[in-house]
């Protein structure tokens, strides 16, 4: 069953809440297919969210996007979404898992939830990135990101529409890059390319 | 959130089973990580500590098991899934003089409690008989008693109404000492008994078995050999349904059932 996987494999996560769809559109629209990675979205979502994210910027990129299935193989060259009231977890065996146990911090999906995963995978994270939100998910996962090495970057919160999240990103550990609000984009676009 | 690293989880698994017999060796190790570092979380240690503290003849050994292997239960989760069950799978249930539903992995017991309040406004549950089943004595006495917590109830309510409830919810419960419990009416179908998916066997034959979000905790392996005893225990055109976002894919079993429901995972048994 693990014939799929890829060892040059590396992610780039990102992840938001309040007030992040937007920034998630642009980003999506920076990606031109082929890109040589796995990019794995998690935005907070209300339980009974109906609206399915690959529809909704499918006009975006020309990548291939997803809400994978548990156990679904994970691949370079793939955009993929958390579902709604389901943690996303990713395995050592280039899977994904998902999870209905609590919530974090009132979240599922929650950021820290897949964030923890992807660092204690062992696979290789190019970029990890957390923007607005008003709440403390993400921070830890950040964190262990951060100390296993793998580049993090943070909204600067001063320029945040809820500057919570990356605040508490900033508090629990003082190192993450800051995305400042002049070369948002730009920083973005290079660690993308 | 105390983090443990694969390595250590292993060392972990090893050890609940030398001192208790119980086996994790089956289940997915993502979703184990996560409560692993849960559970030290909750009770400020490191693994190093609870590795010392597990010893044979104490109790932490089940409770960690227990805390591992509990799931967390919600009435009407999915209520599409409940709204689609009452569409498109009671009218073939209907035929039968008796019916058999298995809950499998029933936890707290409110999916089995959902099913009795959707099988009564169908006028079926008269007819019905559904066995809830948990590896967890633990579990099984909370549904028997059949308690859940009251700030659950307005949450349980909008689902119930999402799955097009006929009634309000609060006319199948009372509230005492600040808990709801589920009216005794509902429970006299519902048989709670213990058995663990991963080791028992076959104890019947039904046209009905939910298994929702049970499955995405086991390794691919473990998966596959749980629903083999869940095809086992349907009935030829019974149905099987899984978690929203489980699906038959890497069951080996895909061409054995016809597809009612992709989106809410509603399977029936056709060979």
């Amino acid at each position: 069953m693990n014939s799929a996987r890829d060892e040059s494999l590396s992610l780039v996560l990102i992840g938001g809440s309040s007030g992040s769809f937007v920034i998630f559109e642009d980003i999506i629209k920076l990606l031109k297919n082929p890109v040589s990675f796995a990019v794995i979205f998690v935005l907070h979502r209300g339980k009974y969210s109906a609206s399915v994210l690959p529809d909704l910027f499918k006009t975006k990129t020309d990548v291939h996007m997803s809400e994978p299935h548990h156990l679904d193989p994970i691949t370079a060259n793939s955009i993929y979404f958390a579902l709604p009231d389901y943690h996303l977890l990713i395995g050592e065996d280039h899977r994904f898992y998902y999870d209905h146990n609590e919530p974090d911090f009132f979240s599922r999906p929650s950021i820290d939830a897949t964030f923890i995963s992807a660092a204690l995978s062992g696979i290789p994270v190019k970029a990890a990135m957390l923007f607005t939100g008003s709440s403390q998910d993400g921070a830890e996962g950040m964190k262990l990101l951060a100390e296993k090495g793998f580049p993090t970057y943070v909204q600067n919160p001063e320029f945040a529409e809820f500057p919570r999240m990356p605040e508490e990103a900033l508090l629990k550990y003082h190192q993450h890059n800051l995305l400042e609000e002049d070369k948002f984009y730009k920083t973005i676009s290079d660690l993308l390319s | 959130m105390v983090v443990i690293e694969y390595t250590q989880l292993e060392e972990l698994i090893i050890r609940i089973r030398d001192i208790s017999g119980f086996d994790f060796s089956g289940y997915a190790r993502p979703s184990l990580l996560r409560r692993a570092g849960r559970y030290l979380a909750k009770y400020d240690m490191d693994l190093g500590a609870l590795l010392d503290h597990i010893e044979p003849g104490g109790s932490i050994v089940y409770e960690l098991i227990q805390e591992l292997t509990v799931n967390y239960s919600e009435m009407f989760r999915d209520p599409e899934y409940f709204k689609r069950v009452r569409t498109e799978v009671f009218g073939y249930l209907e035929s039968y003089p008796t019916l058999r539903f298995w809950v499998a992995g029933c936890a707290s017991g409110e999916e089995a409690f959902s099913m009795a309040i959707m099988l009564k406004e169908a006028e079926l549950l008269g007819r019905s008989l559904i066995y809830a089943t948990d590896l967890s004595n633990k579990v099984l006495t909370s549904a028997r008693e059949g308690v859940f917590t009251l700030g659950n109830t307005r949450t349980f309510s909008e689902s119930y109404m999402m799955a097009g409830g006929k009634h309000s919810l609060s006319d199948y419960y009372h509230v005492a000492y600040n808990q709801a419990v589920i009216s005794p009416e509902l429970r006299k179908n519902i048989v709670f008994s213990l058995h663990d998916l991963t080791g028992d066997g076959v104890f019947n034959e039904f046209q009905f078995i939910s298994c929702r979000n049970v499955m995405i905790y086991f390794t691919l392996e473990l998966r596959q050999h749980v629903f083999r005893l869940l095809y086992d225990s349907l009935s030829m055109l019974g149905f099987l349904c899984l978690g929203k976002r489980e699906t038959l894919r890497y069951s080996g079993l895909e061409a054995h059932f016809k597809v009612i429901d992709s989106t809410l995972n509603i399977y029936q048994k056709i060979k």
